[in-house]
């Protein structure tokens, strides 16, 4: 176990400098001259000398990096280009803990719900409940959630008073009891699309389990089926599932974007895109840094407690 | 001692075929199966259907794209099945016309992605050994970030960058959503045909190309190539219901195709305001997004399956 | 007698493809009594298996039992039985023991819990009575420290623990019925015959009626009372194991016995009886006798079905021409093949074609992390160490040895496959590289290999005339026009029709298939041949045909083998002169027959007593080894065979290299025990010389 831990460590370490080299090319490298595209056109030329010599740009690429990196590493993220001049740490952590509480939601409503459809589908093979399921999931897998996300605004917030249509209005200060009622909407909508991706391969996962040969083994020693399945098949097919749902993190957030621009929620997503239009740099490494190492985490506990349930990893 | 082995002609079954007809045969068998069950037979039907609206669409589009010749936001009705726009253009041509740029944008992409994927997975799984592991290593990395992001990024960046009209740059750019789209799903693409290829590797007719003295060339492309194919259609499928699905979702982010084209999740963006007074401008482009998207899941479940069974 | 504890009658199994029933199995019968073991044999495809799932009424979703069976399982009816008393009888009454115990057992539970929920639910124990109980019965399957076994998960258990703790499962309830369906298949021949001689003694103190399950003849000979020989779904014989195999009444019998080559036997006494064709498809079966497409003695009133006859009391026999067979009017002369032309075998004088000498490999272990830290590197895994051999020209040389032996790593070396880490190979005067990327195209042409699993050393997307045609082209240079002569040829020699030449692969059974690589191997006119394990993944039946075409390709063409396998009769009936091998050194070479009269290596008379020989006259008890083989990783010092050596004579075996020593006729020995007292130690053992036992057919039917 402790092997397997110090790889996933490893590849832990390697995947966030590969992608802090690979946001620092997108978004220094590769545009160019970087002080003029965060200021404009329009920017005078002394104002544009100045920003260079702030974000460092006067220096070889190879320090640009490591300073980089270093200021990033410190805590120190840089501050926005328009008055006033915000610190982007605070913004981004800020926000992070809105889209955090979204995420929360969703995989709380998400992952009892989708085990279940999944495992009754895998259970029921080719009987009419698993087609059913599947064709359900997907068809919900196939919705963008710009579209699952309009479809609820209009047709289901417009007609009743329980679901307010925007989340908007959610700021730094809002505690998260006083959100909650807004996050009902948006987090079915990620739900949806969650249900979907976790219940296909839960489904999958069942399926394959009930072809294996120990499950021969348990009804032939006479074990009721419900013995058989709880037991010996759920023990087997679910330990992937912990994966799966890590997994599924990388998916959640690309949906969270779609979903927070959807409803107007001030999260991460929402920022990410203000910060493209409004060629924040820095704040969009910050966004992308704060993303993947989000990611990261959830796989390395994934991963920490699947090796802790499953036997064939713990002990070899 | 001869006689202790009869010639087989017992043997021979009933099956004999030329080489030409056994590939013609396998692809009837392939297009019976894939038509024969409801599920996958619906979504090839309607992936039929949008593709060849894509190719007839600027020939039977009742209108241009661009048209404002009509009273804005008009009801659905005679002349204009789906209702017209804000800017009183058609909505139905407008939803034609799309259908030829998302097959364009997302199925060029992915054709990108799967033969540069399929080529980097086979070079790489044949090969093995230390370029295997730091790329793999570099895939593996890369598959952490998630494709919508790196998309937004890229595309947030290039936006931005002024070119010369004309020059190669600014037509890499003009076409920078499909270059996305085939840079997001080449990593993938890769890893999917590497782990077929490290399985067909070790099957021994490789082996007997090796101590032939095949070249590797010969052996990727003539040995490997044919026993991947299978797993590389149902990626191809499967990349191709994906990339239609993030096309839609950066034209609706803004970052995608630029106003006016008729791009479908343009389209919805532009419209979503005035869901109240014209619900159909928003409906029928997000109902074509929907509406292809499952008949690709729906074709590509079916040819997961086919390929599945056969082994 | 012994009262009935199964008894089945006319039991057909149907399973449902494209809306049709079709037939598995046809008209089947038995009876078991208790403390019987009763056998059932057969090829792939013979409907075996489907019969004992039939009969404990565990079909897959798609099949069934069809109307008019009759189970009868002490006096209960078991064909109409609801799941619930199925349910009540499985695992208490019933127990099956299956094939794979690895994927027999359930991953991530322990297997003390595995063992102990039976009975538990069967037996209603508490949970402590229920691991006193577990313990118990570990300790009668001869499982080491039954206590500490309890808390451990199936892999982390060796091959014949895993197949213990499925044996101990399956009996722990005392069932009265036993249903072991192939359960050594996987197994290496030490490990099987120490679980055989455990299965036997556990059914003998249980009294349980057993139905064993297995293609494999020795098997059956060595631990049943009765068998039934199985083909296309059909019983075509049955009988005592002592009647069955002394004297077969039906031609699928006596070609099933005749096929195999018997301990000691080598080609130069006769060929092998083979079966042409293949056994049919469920969907084209023959309108008559469903074996008459093959038999021999296949006349115009086997275009009928024949009916199952009982000839004597408790035989059973469905061919139309048993009488005549049992009068001797008609036969399958087991004498019309002469083996090969016998040439002075210890031909000194011949050119040496390849020699080895201190070919060795060890792969690298990958430093993980911790290794790193600790500034430590793994010890490489050896698997094969200083080994020298040599062939001659047109000679077979026979390598044999069980999984882990360094067989394959060496073969392997030997093409080019693997790089080795030291040692010289030379090749008709060549010194040969390395790797295969590296030799001359001479070298390649005149170094080829038949490779084991024929399913895959065909390319499925290339049609038989292509894979032939590629090593003539590319080695020899020839133009298409006679590339494509000679693609006709070659599939003449290895008795295919040139027209197979635009078949596909998938459109050949395994037989053929094997003679399609063999054709490819043949193509470019090589010297020398390597054959991996060329007829293991073959039924019987094709495993002959192919064994015999191996030989007079050999003889037609001066041709010479490097022969692997991990079966000892297969290897001693085609080679010249074999080595046998165990943790990646050779420890006895030595003449075909050499290998099975003593002196012996005690690793190869373990080997030998462990056959299990398809004679039940000729029941042997294997020499017990301890099935944990010691790991590559971690090697034994001194003798490596020492952990499991039954003879082994003191510090010398762990601390020493043991010595070569010459019996002064070509046949080698290395072990620390003089071969006089090696040769008085084993006499007790002594099997019977190969030729007494052998030609049963031929010699009561003339």
């Amino acid at each position: 176990m402790g092997r397997f831990l110090l790889r996933r460590l490893a590849f832990f370490v390697f995947t966030l400098i590969f992608t802090s080299l690979l946001v620092f090319v997108l978004t220094r490298v590769l545009p160019g001259d970087v002080a003029r595209i965060i200021l404009g056109r329009e920017a005078g030329e002394d104002q544009v000398a100045a920003l260079r010599v702030e974000l460092g740009l006067d220096q070889p690429l190879v320090i640009q990096y490591l300073d980089w990196v270093g200021d990033f590493a410190r805590g120190d993220w840089g501050k926005t280009f328009v008055s006033p001049r915000q610190d982007i740490r605070e913004i981004v952590l800020q926000r992070a803990e809105k889209s955090g509480w979204l995420a929360l939601v969703t995989l709380v409503m998400a992952v009892p719900i989708s085990i279940t459809l999944g495992v009754i589908a895998g259970l029921r093979e080719g009987k009419f409940l698993d087609s059913l399921i599947s064709l359900l999931s997907l068809s919900v897998v196939s919705l963008p959630e710009f579209v699952t996300g309009l479809f609820l605004i209009n047709i289901v917030a417009r007609n009743s008073d329980f679901f307010p249509a925007s989340s908007s209005g959610i700021g730094p200060g809002t505690t998260f009891m006083e959100a909650l009622p807004k996050l009902w909407l948006p987090a079915i909508t990620a739900t949806l699309v969650l249900i979907a991706y976790i219940a296909r391969l839960t489904r999958a996962g069942v399926i394959e389990e009930l072809k294996r040969d120990y499950v021969r083994t348990a009804v032939l020693k006479g074990l009721p089926y419900r013995v058989v399945v709880i037991k010996h098949v759920l023990r087997n097919a679910l330990i992937p599932t912990i994966t799966v749902i890590a997994n599924s993190t990388g998916w959640l957030i690309s949906g969270l974007v779609v979903i927070e621009f959807v409803y107007g929620y001030r999260g991460l997503g929402s920022l990410l895109i203000a910060a493209i239009e409004n060629r924040n740099l820095p704040q969009i490494q910050a966004i992308v840094m704060v993303t993947v190492s989000v990611i990261l985490v959830a796989n390395f506990l994934a991963d920490m407690l699947y090796s802790i349930l499953n036997p064939r990893i713990t002990l070899s | 001692m001869a006689q202790a082995e009869q010639i087989t002609e017992t043997e021979a079954s009933s099956r004999k075929s030329k080489p030409l007809n056994h590939s013609i045969a396998a692809t009837t068998e392939f297009l019976r199966l894939l038509f024969g069950q409801l599920q996958s037979g619906l979504g090839a039907v309607i992936v039929l259907l949008f593709l060849l609206l894509a190719v007839l669409g600027p020939i039977i589009a009742p209108y241009a794209a661009n048209d404002q010749s009509a009273l804005p936001l008009l009801a659905p009705g005679a002349g204009h099945p789906f209702g017209t726009d804000a800017l009183g253009r058609d909505v139905f041509s407008r939803v034609m016309l799309g259908t030829q740029s998302i097959f364009v944008t997302a199925g060029t992409g992915t054709l990108i992605a799967v033969v540069l994927g399929a080529a980097v997975g086979l070079f790489i799984g044949y090969q093995g050994g230390l370029l295997d592991e730091v790329i793999s290593r570099a895939i593996d990395a890369f598959l952490a970030l998630p494709a919508l992001l790196i998309a937004l990024v890229v595309l947030g960046v290039v936006k931005n960058l002024d070119f010369v009209a004309g020059s190669w740059q600014a037509l890499l750019a003009d076409s920078s959503v499909l270059l996305v789209i085939a840079l997001v799903y080449v990593p993938i693409v890769a890893r999917v045909i590497r782990s077929s290829t490290l399985e067909v590797k070790t099957r021994e007719f490789v082996q007997a190309a090796q101590i032939r003295g095949e070249s590797r060339v010969y052996i990727i492309f003539r040995e490997i190539l044919p026993s991947v194919v299978p797993a590389l259609v149902v990626e191809a499928s499967l990349r191709f219901s994906y990339a239609i699905f993030l096309v839609a979702s950066l034209g609706f982010l803004g970052a995608g195709a630029r106003p006016p084209s008729p791009d479908w999740g343009l389209m919805v963006n532009e419209n979503r305001r005035i869901y109240q007074v014209a619900p159909w401008a928003l409906a029928y482009p997000a109902a074509a997004i929907a509406l292809l998207v499952v008949g690709v899941n729906l074709t590509s479940d079916g040819i997961k399956r086919i390929v599945q069974k056969r082994g | 007698m012994n009262e009935t504890v199964l008894r089945v009658e006319n039991l057909g199994i149907s399973y449902r493809m494209r809306n049709r029933w079709l037939p598995a199995v046809r008209d089947f019968q038995v009876r078991v009594r208790r403390g019987q073991i009763h056998g059932i044999v057969g090829e792939s495809g013979s409907g075996k298996s489907t019969v004992v799932q039939g009969i404990i009424r565990y079909l897959a979703e798609n099949g069934r039992t069809d109307p008019g069976s009759v189970i009868e399982f002490l006096g209960r009816d078991l064909a109409n039985a609801s799941r619930q008393e199925l349910q009540k009888l499985w695992g208490a009454q019933v127990s099956i023991v299956p094939q794979h115990p690895m994927s027999a057992l359930n991953p991530s539970i322990r297997v003390g819990e595995q063992v102990a929920e039976i009975v538990r639910l069967h037996a209603g124990l508490g949970r402590a009575a229920a691991r006193e109980a577990v313990i118990r019965a570990f300790q009668r399957v001869n499982l080491a420290d039954p206590e500490t076994l309890l808390e451990r998960y199936p892999h982390e258990l060796s091959g014949g623990m895993q197949q213990r703790i499925v044996i101990a499962m399956a009996l722990i309830t005392s069932p009265q019925l036993l249903i072991l369906d192939e359960p050594t298949t996987n197994l290496d021949v030490t490990t099987e015959a120490v679980i055989l001689d455990l299965v036997r003694k556990l059914i003998r103190e249980e009294q349980a009626a057993a139905i064993y399950v297995t293609h494999n003849l020795g098997v059956i000979a060595q631990l049943c009372d009765r068998v039934t020989v199985m083909y296309a779904g059909e019983i075509m014989e049955e009988g005592t194991v002592n009647d069955l195999f002394a004297r077969p009444l039906h031609p699928y019998t006596f070609g099933l016995l005749n096929s195999i080559p018997r301990p000691g036997q080598t080609k130069r006494d006769r060929a092998l009886i083979t079966i042409p064709g293949r056994p049919p498809s469920l969907t084209e079966l023959p309108q008559g006798c469903v074996y008459a497409p093959r038999c021999p003695l296949a006349i115009e009133i086997c275009r009928q079905p024949p009916p199952l006859e009982l000839p004597a009391e408790r035989h059973l026999i469905r061919c139309h021409r048993w009488q005549e067979i049992l009068r001797g009017e008609v036969s399958i002369s087991a004498e019309a093949q002469a083996g090969v032309d016998d040439i002075a075998i210890a031909d000194l004088q011949r050119e040496h074609l390849l020699t080895v000498s201190g070919l060795t490999k060890h792969f690298p272990v990958r430093r993980s992390l911790f290794d790193l830290l600790r500034g430590t590197s793994p010890l490489p895994i050896r698997a094969v160490d200083n080994v020298n051999l040599s062939v001659q020209k047109g000679r077979t040389l026979g390598l044999v040895g069980e999984s882990g032996s360094g067989k394959t790593t060496l073969s392997r070396m030997i093409i080019g496959l693997t790089e080795r880490t030291g040692g010289e190979i030379t090749f008709m005067g060549l010194d040969i590289r390395n790797h295969v990327r590296e030799r001359s195209k001479d070298v390649l042409a005149r170094l080829q290999m038949i490779f084991q699993n024929p399913q895959n050393s065909l390319n499925p997307y290339l049609t038989v005339g292509q894979s032939i045609r590629r090593p003539l082209m590319k080695l020899l240079g020839m133009s298409r026009q006679d590339a494509d002569r000679e693609v006709s040829r070659l599939l003449r020699a290895v008795n295919l029709q040139p027209d197979y030449a635009v078949r596909y692969p998938d459109e050949l059974s395994g037989g053929e298939k094997q003679r399609v690589a063999i054709a490819r191997a043949f193509a470019s006119d090589p010297a020398l041949i390597i054959c991996d394990e060329p007829v293991s993944s073959l039924d019987v039946s094709v495993q002959a045909a192919v064994l015999n075409l191996l030989a007079r390709l050999q003889e037609e063409q001066d041709t010479a083998y490097l022969f692997i396998s991990h079966d000892l009769s297969v290897v001693s009936y085609l080679a010249d002169y074999v080595a046998v091998m165990y943790l990646g050194e050779i420890f006895e070479v030595g003449y075909g027959r050499d290998l099975f009269e003593p002196p012996m290596h005690p690793y190869t008379e373990a080997l030998v007593s462990a056959l299990p020989v398809p004679d039940p006259r000729r029941r042997t008890r294997p020499i017990p080894l301890s099935d944990d083989i010691p790991s590559p990783r971690n090697l034994p010092t001194g003798c490596r065979f020492h952990t499991r050596c039954p003879h082994k004579i003191g510090r010398i075996c762990e601390d020493e290299v043991p010595p070569w020593r010459d019996e002064g006729n070509g046949h080698f020995i290395r072990c620390h025990i003089p071969l006089d007292e090696l040769q008085a130690k084993q006499q007790a053992y002594a099997q019977p010389a190969a030729e007494t036992a052998w030609g049963l057919m031929g010699k009561e039917q003339g």
